[in-house]
């Protein structure tokens, strides 16, 4: 008889349950002040912390690292944190990558944390892959959504792949901590309770002669970007001869700009001389994909419409609501573009 | 100064469809691409190098024997040389055992100066790579880099932070990662293309010649499935122009096409 699958059966025990992940308990933030508070997403990581923590039945920890940031550590608390460690030092004033993954690596060493979470902020993402590599283990980065597997207890880190036209949900089964970074802006900001009770810890800082490579010379820097061609352009913003006159079509020029989006338009828009012969969109024009495109005041038969119907969200604004463009748009607003157009600057805050 | 650049080739989108209702991806034309951040990483470099006397740039990449296609054209666009990193133990590589490929492969060069990599590729998007390699070789880091200019063994960068820019200066040898909106990569030229193919040779450096032990390239990071975002339900909005702009918006939000807020990279 054949045995040999039972070699293959004991190579599978020994994957499942591999003794580095023994030890390991509790669920880490690695929390981020900005300006002398704790930003949105430092509270949205804590937050989805405290969930999977209560789950798991383990602590949920936090590391706060910079200048004056000690009085911070209560609110962290308040939002869900059950001990927070400090690192509260004029050097730590700007991030250094070297100097921030020395730090968190000493703690991770000592403590040993289950998960580690991670702010997909500017600092996030410089600092989360460079700590992974530092600690040998696997990072889930850009996370919309963090499930566990329970069977294994196991970190589901669900990302965006395709430029977020499909989701991809990675695990890290062997190595410690599991490691995410969650994108701001999906994951629910928890209610402070101000009578939370916590610790804060000090940590000593021993930097062990590691210092920073980065001097930041100017806080407030500008660049010029170069302009995005029609065709990589992810909002854009179109109009049509329904934009009455030079008034009208003003009006999209402004929502375009406000939005930070490429503008074209329809043959009528090019016959009335509001746009170029080049940024007529169609057949007999340009075909784009944009993330959204926004058609205000054109009809969008399928000469005009076969040019974007790669779009991933098409808005028409329309007050025929048998326009061709009203059936094929996924976002159908009844109504005159010109009084709709300032009413959603207006709402945009402009 | 010695500049190397890890180019990734990916699937053309273009040839791409997703359908979210249907659950399905379509490949309709399987075509290969070098993706936008490493050709703005490519752009950056050359642009470097343009200022300079010495200077060297130096295309590797991991993947299939395709990847020759890339490396070719970065060849074209004015790369000095170029490598492809290939053997069969390197196909299940995540992110961490490419780390120790790319590594391995600078090492083998004999280090550089400056690294530049894409901020984060178009197809899986960890934007993992440029800090990983950097960590592994002991490098500076600088990452979303949107301009650069090298001066007596430092770089100055201007980088993303937060919802605004930042100045940065950083030390060499450091790996940059750069914002594909900010470096349009050049056409190849001409007979740079001609020659790309018939007299330069891109060799293959495999684990042998990297010195890598096939047992310590084990992943850390295991894929547990696809799914996709809800598809968009058309939807009509009447009435009041206040109210229904408010909506519109609302919902342009709740989807992340607009971000009234700030761009992605806000805190
Ligand atoms: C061979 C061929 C190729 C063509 N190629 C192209 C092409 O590439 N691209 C292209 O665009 N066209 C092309 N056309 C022309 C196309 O058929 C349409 O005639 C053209 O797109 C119409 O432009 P429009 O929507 O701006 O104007 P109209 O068709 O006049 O539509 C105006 C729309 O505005 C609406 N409207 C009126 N008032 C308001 C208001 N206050 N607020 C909001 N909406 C309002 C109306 O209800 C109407 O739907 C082509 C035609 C042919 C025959």
């Amino acid at each position: 008889m054949d045995f040999s699958f039972f070699g293959e059966l004991l190579e599978e025990e020994r994957e499942i349950t591999p003794e580095v992940t023994e030890g390991y308990r509790n669920l880490w933030v690695a929390a981020e002040a900005a300006d002398g508070t704790l930003p949105p997403s430092t509270l949205e990581a804590i937050g989805q912390a405290r969930e999977i923590a209560n789950q798991i039945g383990v602590y949920v920890w936090a590391s706060l690292l910079g200048d004056g940031v000690e009085p911070l550590a209560q609110q962290l608390i308040a939002y869900g944190a059950d001990r927070v460690l400090v690192a509260d030092s004029p050097s730590l004033a700007e991030y250094q990558p070297e100097v921030y993954v020395k730090i968190l690596a000493d703690l991770v060493g000592q403590h040993r944390p289950e998960m580690l979470l991670m702010p997909a902020t500017s600092l996030g993402n410089d600092l989360a892959p460079r700590l992974a590599q530092r600690l040998n283990t696997g990072l889930i980065s850009h996370c919309l959504k963090l499930t566990l597997d329970m069977s294994e207890r196991l970190l589901l880190g669900t990302c965006p792949a395709l430029g977020g036209e499909v989701y991809h949900t990675f695990a890290c089964p062997q190595a410690r901590p599991q490691m995410a970074t969650l994108e701001p802006g999906y994951f629910r900001i928890p209610s402070a309770d101000p009578y939370r009770s916590g610790e804060v810890k000090r940590v000593d800082l021993d930097l062990g002669g590691v210092t920073g490579r980065l001097s930041w010379l100017e806080r407030e820097a500008s660049v010029e970007l170069p302009p995005v061609p029609l065709s990589r352009a992810k909002i854009v913003v179109s109009a049509g001869r329904g934009m009455g006159d030079a008034e009208g079509f003003a009006l999209v020029q402004r929502l375009a700009e406000v939005l930070g989006a490429a503008l074209v338009g329809s043959r009528g828009a090019f016959d009335e001389g509001w746009i170029p012969e080049d940024r007529i969109v169609g057949v007999g024009g340009q075909f784009i994909a944009p993330d959204l495109y926004i058609a205000c005041g054109l009809s969008g038969d399928i000469y005009h419409y076969f040019g974007v119907q790669s779009a991933r969200c098409i808005v028409a604004i329309n007050p025929d609501e048998n326009a061709p463009i009203m059936k094929v748009a996924h976002m159908a607003v009844v109504g005159d573009a010109r009084q709709v157009i300032p009413a959603m600057l207006n709402a945009l805050g402009r | 100064m010695r500049m190397v650049i890890p180019i990734k080739q990916i699937l053309d989108p273009a040839g791409i469809t997703v359908r979210r209702d249907k659950e399905r991806i379509f490949i309709n034309r399987e075509e290969y691409i070098i993706d936008p951040g490493s050709k703005a990483a490519l752009e950056a470099a050359l642009r470097l190098k343009e200022e300079r006397d010495q200077a060297e740039t130096i295309a590797i990449s991991l993947g299939p024997a395709r990847t020759d296609d890339a490396l070719r054209e970065a060849l074209a666009m004015g790369c000095d040389a170029a490598y492809l990193l290939s053997d069969p133990a390197f196909e299940e590589a995540d992110l961490s055992v490419a780390t120790l490929i790319l590594a391995a492969a600078v090492r083998k060069l004999g280090g550089a100066d400056l690294i530049l990599v894409g901020r984060q590729s178009g197809d899986t998007g960890a934007g993992q790579i440029g800090p990983r390699l950097a960590e592994a070789l002991g490098y500076a880091q600088v990452t979303d880099v949107y301009a650069l200019a090298v001066e007596n063994g430092a770089a100055r960068t201007t980088r993303r932070w937060g919802k605004g820019y930042a100045t940065v200066q950083v030390q060499l040898p450091a790996v940059v990662t750069v914002a594909p909106e900010a470096f349009p990569p050049r056409y190849p030229h001409g007979a740079r293309i001609m020659n790309a193919y018939r007299e330069w040779n891109v060799p293959v450096w495999g684990c042998a010649d990297l010195n890598l032990e096939p047992s310590s390239l084990t992943p850390l990071l295991t894929f547990r499935g696809e799914s996709f975002p809800p598809p968009l339900e058309p939807e009509r909005f009447r009435g009041n122009p206040t109210t229904v702009a408010q909506e519109v918006i609302t919902a342009l939000t709740l989807h992340k096409l607009i971000n009234p807020g700030g761009g992605s990279h806000g805190l």
